[in-house]
This record gives C-alpha cells, structure tokens and sequence, in this order.
C-alpha cells in the first residue's frame, strides 16, 4: 500500500525538487563557496583566501554604515507602516462611507513597479518641481529640504515611500483577518456599552495576532532588503555620501563597481544570516497561545 | 542581430568598380566602394588577413545610439566580401555580458560604456582584453601611408594604456570645460573670467542679477571632478600632481594644488553661488534646469549638447569654455580628451575581425558620417572635414585651436581605482554642500588611496 503512495508521489515531486535544486540550492551552495574566495565575477578561477573576506567584512566602515541603516528601516518600518495598515484597516471595517473605494486606492501602490515607484516619488521629491516642495513653499516654508539630496533627510525619504507602498497591502491583510472576527463578539461588547478603541484594543487586536505574527516577518524581511527603491531613487549612487546605503546595495556595488565578487557574496552571506537570525527571534518572542474561533 | 550577405546589388556594384580596377576577381588597391563611398588606400585593405569571418558585435546604444557603427561594420562588409559584422546596441553592458564572458562565450568587440558597464582595470586585470599593437600599427584604412595611430588626434588613446599597452581605443573625441549660453552672456553683457578670482567676481555679478552662478549634475558630484577640479589642479600644480596620484604616491593628495583648488571650489558653496536644490538632481534635471536659464555655468563634456539636443531651446547657443585657474595666461589651457572606451577580447574569436571593426569606425569615412549624422566628433584627423558643426562643437574645436600644445592629460585613477572614484566622488558632494572642507575632503580620499596601495588583491598600475 505504501509503496503505491510513493510510486506515485515521486514522479509528481520530481519536477519542482530538480527545478529548486538547480536553480535555487545549487546557486546557495556555490554562493558559500565563492564568499571564501577572491574573485573578480570574470573567467579567471576563484582563488581561496578562507576567512579573509569575513574578517575583512567586520573592519569595513561601508558595511556598518549599510548594517546601521538597515537597523533604522527595521525598528520604523513595521511600527509604522504596520500601525498605520491597522488603523485603515479597522477604520474601513468599520462600515465608512466610500469603504471600497478607500480599500482600492490604499492597496494601489502595491500593484505598481518598484522602479514606477521610485521615478514618481524622485519627482513628488524633486527640489524645483516637485510637488513636496511646491507646497511646501506655498504654505510659507521659504527653504524646504532637498530631500534625496541631504544626508539628513535622504533615508527617512526613501522610509516614507515604503510606508506608503507598504501600508495598502498589510491592510487588506489586516481586513481579511478582521473580517474571519465572529460578529457576535462585536456585538456582544457593543451590548455592554464598550468604545471603538476598548473594541480595537480587546477584541481585533488579540484575535488579529497570528496575522500581524506573520505580517511582523514580511515587513522586517522587506526592510532588510529595500534594494529596489534605495537603488531607483537614488540611481544607484546610495544617496548623498552613502546616506541611503543599505546591504544589498552595498553589495551589488562590491560586485559590479569594484569586481569584487568574494567579498560581496560574503556581505550577502552575512545579510542572509542576519535575517534568518531576525526572523527566528521575531518568531520566538511573538508566539502566544493560539485563540481558536 | 543584423547580418549582410552580400545582395545582387551590390555584388554587381562592386563587380563593376572591381572591372576597373587592374584586374578581375581580385580587388585593386586604392578603389573606391560604391555602397558607403569609402576610398581604401593602397595596400591597406587587409592588414589582418580576414575572410569569411561572421564576427559579433554588442555595443552600448546611449547618446550616440549605434547607427554610427552599423555604417562602420557595413564599410567593414562591403570591403570583406563574404565576411560579417553583426552590430547588437544595448544598456547596462555589464549585467548582460558578463555571463558571456565567464562562460568563455564574449563577443568579438564591444563598446564599454554607459551606466552599468564593466570595471575595465578588472578586464585588464584578468587578462581579458586583447594588446591592440597590431590595430595601432596597422596602415589606415583610408588615409594613405599613414598607419591607424597616426590618424587619431594625439594623445587621444592615453587612458587605453595600461602598463604601456594599449587596451582599448576612445572613438569620441570630448572636450571637457564649462558651458554657458552664448546668448545670455551676450544680452547681460557678461565676459568669460580669466581667472578664478574672476570666475568668483563675475558669479557675484551673475548672483544679483537673480541667476544662480553654478549648477552641477546633482547625484553625480563626479561631473565637478573630471570638469572643473582635474584641470585647475593641473593649471595650478602641473601635471606632476596627478601622476604622483595615479601612482598611488604617499600623501600624493595632500599637494598644496589639490588644496587650493578645492578651497577655489568650495568657495563656489560659502558665497551661495550654487543653484539651490542641485544636489537632488540627476544629470539631465540640472542640465534641463541650466537650459532654462537658472543657472549660468555648468560642467561637462561635449556629449552635452547631443544629449539634451531635445529640451534645448532656439537660440540657446550652448558655448564651451575652460576652467580658470590663478594665471590668467593658463586660461586656454583645456582638457580634450576622449571617451567612449571600444574592446576586443583577447580570447574571443575573431579578434582580427574585432580589430578590423574599428580600424572601419575610425576612418575618415566613417568619422565624417558621425560628425554629420551624430554631430559628434571621432578622434580622426580630418574626420570633420566639410561638416557644418553646431555652435557648441565650433566652441569645442575653437577652444582646442586656442590651447595649442596645452592639452591637458586626464588623470587615470578614476578607471584604475574604483574605490579611490567613489570616495572622490562622494567626499565632493559633501564639499559642495558644505558638509566637508577642503583638508576633510583630502583626508577622506588620501584615506581610500592609502588603503588601496595596502590592498594585494588590487591590480595597481603606473603612468609616466
């Protein structure tokens, strides 16, 4: 009986294992080994040089620098973008008026290209016909920041747009989530005469948590990346004085500018551990009790 | 990918300027091709013995686009009767052929430039680029009893010598300056300053008649080193200054010239004579933004006008000037070098037919239908000969005519020493906007510089 299930499971199987073991493990396993190595991304072979580029890796200011921005966008982003999702989202639960269309145009920027996103957001950012400063000089601020282009205000820049782009797509999660809340619990608290925040904060926030678990990892594996936007607006340069560096950035350019394909795939080796050690811990201090309904 | 055969037509056309030649089946030295007009000198049409090769070529399609060397390999195949050059044009080189080459599968010759295109001193490192001696020694394809170099303007070729080989050839000629528009200097009365003191007077001048003095390409602060800081240094320290960096001599940026003329350019920030918001800009924006009048200078190279030919508006007149410096008596003194790097793989596998590639993008034939079609210059003697060039050109080639022997040579660490680039590139920025001084900027990329002379993983090069 066993041997039919496996005589039958296997061919199925098959396809998608050698289709992940060629171009997803194999690629991982060669990546592990080309970061113990000096080479230059040509034809000439790798040459071993064991720990150097790890070693290397811990005395780079570029590294730090990139590690400490991905810092920033990992503490901001999930409270804000996740904190701003769940307001909408409870807010258009919540029977407004235009609720659909509201729905609609939050989870808008979520469909569009991140290269999209980065040239209309350099525009709404650019310093003479940029929207941003239009108005702001319209209301009276005289000298608005250039903001891609000072060090100061490049990276919260870049942070907004994530948040912007972000906040649409956790709410429609966030929504669906709500909306699997048995009614009867709402109503029940409505009867004993309870606020729409006691109801947030007693009743959809508790009943949301695997949601917002799971919502929680997404966005801290996003901030951890941020390639996209960080190299569209900033054309590839990472920001005034390398402002807007983060990981992934940092490496690319380690690769294709400098040709040094070793020391990069170690950075990525780092960058990946990083963000399995994230996750695990994330995983580990938001378990609770599962509440079945 | 776009290949040839010969048609009927031409076959016939060629048949008949073969018949009167001095013999048939054989072409004649000295003929003259129907198709692209070309006249091939004596005893230069095959220096690199080619026939039936079907060579491939991928070129970088950016400002110039790649019609131009789709003329070159048509001459190329009008010449070599059963022989092809296919011509393919495409954007960020790097990511698209870098798989090809560590496969062993590069294309025969290739155009290295634009964004994203390969780290050439790792290709010279690697041993990847072909020694263009026999190109360089070989007869010109279309100037009599001159050999290739000697067609090409002097000192051209230098930043394609690496170790004394010469790995690449520089198919446009580029003249790099500041440019102003003509007619608003005319109509204000303004006069080009001689020297830095006046550059700084005049931008007071320029500043209270309610134009910003100077902008730069915003996101790349690269545009105010090769365009104003690696001439004035020159001007004020010799080229000596520069060699001792491209050596990577100890404290070699910490000369008092490299001082001064970062204090010259900061100055530039401390009086306010930047465009407000320049730093936010790419490129193109601050070079749409001094179009339109709001800034008076700008630095760049004569891809310039080509570049933003579309935005330009009528009667702008865009003119090229040099970089002033202390003397007065330097002023025509210009950076004229060029650009636009081409390659052949040492390991490809048509490396004659890579070569035989340009020696037919840098014939005067070839030369002319760029001036004329491009309206851009080739490094080729003669090559604009009979062309009517735009205001912006004239300026060049006017400024070049005025330095005489005084061109200055470009220095080599920006393509040598990628580190060394980005920490210049990035310490400039700050300068710029008044986030470093000139003794921080210095300590900055001395910093890098030392670090790249103690690195044994990278390749170093000297220059003499």
């Amino acid at each position: 009986m066993h041997r039919q299930k496996y005589r039958l499971i296997i061919p199925f199987l098959a396809p998608a294992l050698i289709l992940y073991g060629t171009f997803v493990l194999y690629p991982y396993i060669q990546a592990m080994y080309i970061a113990f190595t000096s080479w230059k991304g040509l034809r000439k072979a790798p040459r071993f040089v064991g720990l150097d580029n790890f070693q290397k890796l811990l005395s780079d200011d570029h590294f730090w620098n990139a590690l400490y921005h991905n810092a920033i966008y990992v503490i901001t982003l999930p409270i804000l973008t996740l904190g701003l999702a769940l307001f909408l989202a409870f807010m258009i639960t919540q029977k407004v008026r235009f609720s659909s269309f509201y729905r609609v145009t939050f989870f808008f920027p979520q469909v569009m290209s991140v290269v999209a996103i980065g040239i209309l957001w350099s525009f709404v950012y650019h310093p003479s016909i940029g929207i941003l400063n239009s108005f702001l000089k319209l209301i009276g601020i005289g000298n608005p920041p250039v903001w891609l282009g000072d060090p100061h205000t490049a990276l919260g820049a870049i942070a907004a747009v994530t948040v912007w782009q972000a906040a649409g797509f956790y709410m429609v999660i966030f929504m669906a989530g709500m909306q699997s809340i048995p009614s009867s619990y709402y109503e029940a608290a409505a009867l004993d005469g309870a606020k729409r925040g006691d109801i947030f904060f007693k009743i959809t926030l508790p009943l949301l948590w695997e949601t917002t678990r799971s919502a929680l990892v997404f966005i801290v594996i996003n901030a951890m990346n941020m390639f996209g936007i960080t190299f569209t607006m900033t054309i590839g340069e990472a920001g005034p004085d390398l402002s807007t560096d983060v990981l992934s950035t940092l490496l690319y350019r380690e690769a294709f500018t400098h040709s040094r394909f070793g020391y990069s795939t170690a950075i990525a080796m780092a960058y990946f551990i990083i963000v399995m050690f994230l996750s695990f811990v994330l995983m580990r201090l938001t378990r609770r009790q599962t509440i079945e309904f | 990918m776009i290949k040839k055969p010969l048609s009927r037509r031409q076959f016939l056309k060629l048949a008949a300027a073969a018949g009167a030649g001095a013999s048939l089946g054989r072409f004649a030295p000295g003929l003259a091709y129907a198709q692209s007009g070309i006249q091939v000198a004596d005893g230069a049409l095959n220096p690199f013995n080619i026939s039936n090769v079907q060579a491939e070529g991928v070129f970088f399609s950016g400002g110039f686009g790649h019609e131009y060397i789709q003329y070159a390999a048509d001459i190329f195949g009008e010449i070599h009767p059963g022989s092809t050059m296919s011509v393919e044009g495409i954007q960020r080189v790097g990511e698209r052929l870098r798989p090809r080459i560590i496969s062993g599968d590069a294309p025969d010759v290739i155009d290295n430039s634009g964004a994203g295109n390969l780290d050439t001193a790792a290709l010279v490192a690697e041993g990847e680029l072909l020694d263009l001696a026999p190109l360089m020694n070989a007869p010109a394809l279309d100037t009599p009893g001159k050999t290739f170099a000697e067609t090409l303007f002097p000192g051209s070729q230098a930043s394609g010598l690496f170790d004394g080989v010469q790995r690449y050839v520089n198919i446009a000629f580029t003249v790099f300056g500041l440019w102003n528009s003509k007619t608003l200097f005319e109509e204000k009365g303004w006069v080009y300053p001689a020297t830095w003191d006046e550059m700084l007077a005049l931008s007071e001048t320029i500043k209270s008649a309610g134009i910003a003095p100077f902008t730069y390409q915003g996101k790349y602060p690269q545009y105010m080193i090769f365009g104003v800081l690696e001439p004035m240094v020159e001007k004020l320290g010799g080229v000596e200054v520069w060699k001792a960096v491209d050596n990577l001599q100890d404290g070699a940026w910490e000369n008092p010239a490299i001082l001064t003329a970062l204090n010259n350019m900061k100055a530039l920030y401390d009086n306010g004579y930047i465009m407000d918001g320049t730093e936010g800009l790419t490129h193109t924006e601050s070079q749409a933004e001094w179009l339109q009048n709001k800034a008076a200078f700008i630095p760049c190279g004569t891809w310039l006008e080509n570049e933003m030919r579309t935005v330009t508006p009528e009667g702008f007149d865009m003119v090229i000037n040099p970089v002033p410096a202390d003397d007065a008596a330097k002023l025509s003194w210009i950076d004229a070098s060029s650009g636009e790097p081409f390659m052949v793989f040492a390991n490809g596998k048509n490396p004659e037919a890579g070569m035989e590639l340009l020696r037919c993008l840098l014939s005067k034939e070839s030369a002319k239908w760029f001036a004329q079609n491009v309206g851009s210059i080739m490094p080729v003697v003669g090559g604009a000969e009979g062309v009517e060039l735009s205001s912006a050109m004239t300026s060049a080639l006017a400024a070049v005519s005025n330095a005489g022997d005084h061109i200055l040579e470009r220095p080599s660490f920006s393509t040598w020493y990628s580190d060394i680039n980005e920490e210049a590139k990035n310490s400039m920025g700050a300068l710029l906007t008044g986030r470093a001084t000139a003794e921080e900027f210095i300590e900055r990329v001395q910093g890098v510089a030392d670090d790249v002379k103690a690195d044994p993983d990278i390749t170093k090069y000297e220059r003499s």
